[in-house]
């Protein structure tokens, strides 16, 4: 599903990835993690197309990244998700779903079935400038789930969250995993990770440290954090 | 790829583009003010002017009356086009619609394509009916229809191409409201040397030159110039002509027109090359 091979992407001097090469498979939940400006987001900018490597090859669905087609099936939430504020939650929706080349009636129907999925009936008619972080962060899923991807991909989905927020949204993840959805998930909440996810790499200063099942990482009743916490500090 | 799956996506940025736009609050304001302008204009149409001691007939006052508001509507909405499109991308990518697209199978050509066309569209509209507000008196007045107003409109909606491509072009490069000022110095170039240009060649300059005076030579900077500078203002004497169905020579008219369409493909290429290794944000 998604493929890394030797994956470098450099700024001047500075290599904010550094050699990393993985491997996501279909259906699995996946966590990226590592500290702030471990290269984690520029991972998932390079996945996406938005900035290109330096070296190296990515792929998604089997497809390169820079090939727009390989994102037909991609849901995608941005770290510190925005939506326009002049917009309501139902027209953001309803232009996510346009934009996916979908009829009329159909985009109407998946944004109901995704209004309702993330619990925000009653409020989608009014306007984003209303909304609270967390209700933006719903919606910006909501835009993610838009279409039925095979693969999500979450950039730091429940940053600025109370742990409310963080609950309902680890909630809808758990939901989703019986669709047989690959998740690509970029956090720092290493208990949401543990509680979710499968398998786990810990990044650090653009360098791979360790990719396995997360049952494989953890030894000895180890936490996510404190093997977090061992692989970082060296 | 077809080319209906291929221009989809185009067509609906471009339309997103233009709802967004319209949803202003200073686009409404822009609006109101210009067509009041307008409306207002229409007092200069019933004047009684003399001019050297003659009467002007009233088919002269209305043709010259609209000649003008025509003019100053079409350098006007160029000034309202750069105003808008100096900020498209910087509010796309600070509102998040910009990582939005680009995250579905959208490629960023589509996506450039989409906001020039919906940018153009909108600017063309504006300048339209407002042209068509100074058509509507006219044609009242004379009691006759001037179709050479619209005509005239559409000559000019190339100008506001290259304004939006040559401002979304530059706001890629540096702070937004310096790429406005540079257009808007090309644009006021434009209109300043085409000025210098046809007094240079007019007869009181011929009458002030010397009698046997060698004409001094002409390789200086500016006539290098001149010549390729973006002919914003050539293209409307060329709709000031279709008005007034003045006679134009022929290579003259045309070249203003097809320098401002290659212009519009030069930059535009290179908006397309620029924005495909932009680092999206």
């Amino acid at each position: 599903m998604i493929e890394l091979n030797n994956v470098t992407k450099q700024y001047d001097s500075l290599a904010a990835v550094n050699q990393v090469s993985f491997s996501v498979n279909a259906g699995e939940y996946f966590a990226l993690l590592g500290p702030n400006g471990a290269g984690k987001t520029t991972i998932v900018k390079m996945m996406l197309d938005f900035t290109r490597p330096t070296s190296g090859m990515l792929s998604l669905n089997g497809l390169p990244s820079t090939n727009e087609a390989c994102r037909a099936a991609v849901g995608y939430l941005a770290e510190n998700h925005h939506i326009p504020p002049r917009l309501s939650g139902w027209q953001y929706l309803l232009r996510c779903a346009e934009l996916l080349d979908m009829s009329p009636s159909d985009a109407i129907d998946q944004c109901r079935r995704i209004v309702e999925l993330i619990g925000m009936q009653g409020r989608e008619g009014t306007k984003v400038e209303t909304y609270s972080k967390g209700m933006v962060q719903r919606f910006g899923l909501g835009a993610a789930l838009i279409g039925n991807p095979k693969l999500l991909i979450l950039d730091e989905p429940t940053a600025g969250l109370d742990p409310i927020g963080i609950r309902e949204i680890r909630l809808l993840l758990e939901s989703l995993k019986n669709q047989g959805m690959t998740v690509f998930l970029n956090s720092h909440l290493l208990s949401e990770v543990e509680k979710i996810c499968d398998t786990a790499a810990i990044i650090n200063c653009g360098k791979l440290l360790v990719k396995d099942k997360i049952s494989t990482i953890l030894k000895d009743g180890e936490t996510l954090e404190e093997v977090f916490i061992r692989f970082v500090k060296g | 790829m077809n080319t209906s799956q291929a221009l989809s996506p185009v067509l609906r940025i471009a339309k997103y583009t233009l709802t967004d736009e319209v949803r202003q609050k200073s686009f409404v304001i822009l609006f109101a003010i210009c067509a009041i302008f307008v409306f207002l204009m229409r007092g200069c149409y019933q004047g009684s002017y003399l001019v050297n001691g003659q009467l002007l007939t009233a088919e002269t006052v209305v043709r010259s009356v609209s000649k003008v508001t025509f003019q100053i509507i079409a350098a006007g909405v160029m000034l309202i086009t750069a105003l808008f499109s100096m900020r498209v991308f910087r509010r796309d990518r600070s509102e998040g619609m910009q990582t939005c697209i680009l995250s579905k199978p959208i490629a960023r050509w589509q996506y450039v394509m989409g906001k020039v066309i919906g940018l153009w569209v909108l600017s063309v509209l504006f300048m339209v009916i407002l042209h068509s507000i100074v058509f509507f008196i006219a044609s009242m007045s004379l009691k006759t229809l001037m179709a050479e107003y619209l005509i005239a409109s559409v000559l000019c909606s190339f100008n506001l191409l290259f304004v939006v491509v040559s401002v979304l072009l530059l706001s890629l490069l540096m702070a937004d409201i310096v790429a406005f000022l540079c257009v808007m110095a090309i644009g006021i170039g434009s209109f300043v040397a085409d000025g210098i240009s046809a007094l240079s060649h007019s007869q009181i300059a011929q009458m002030m030159q010397q009698p046997g005076a060698h004409p001094q030579s002409d390789m200086t900077f500016w006539t290098l110039i001149y010549p390729v500078w973006p002919k914003l203002s050539g293209v409307q004497q060329l709709a000031s002509s279709v008005i007034s169905s003045e006679a134009f020579p022929a290579l003259d008219a045309t070249y203003p027109l097809i320098n401002i369409v290659l212009y519009c493909l030069a930059l535009g290429w290179l908006l397309f090359k620029r924005f495909g290794s932009e680092d999206i944000v």
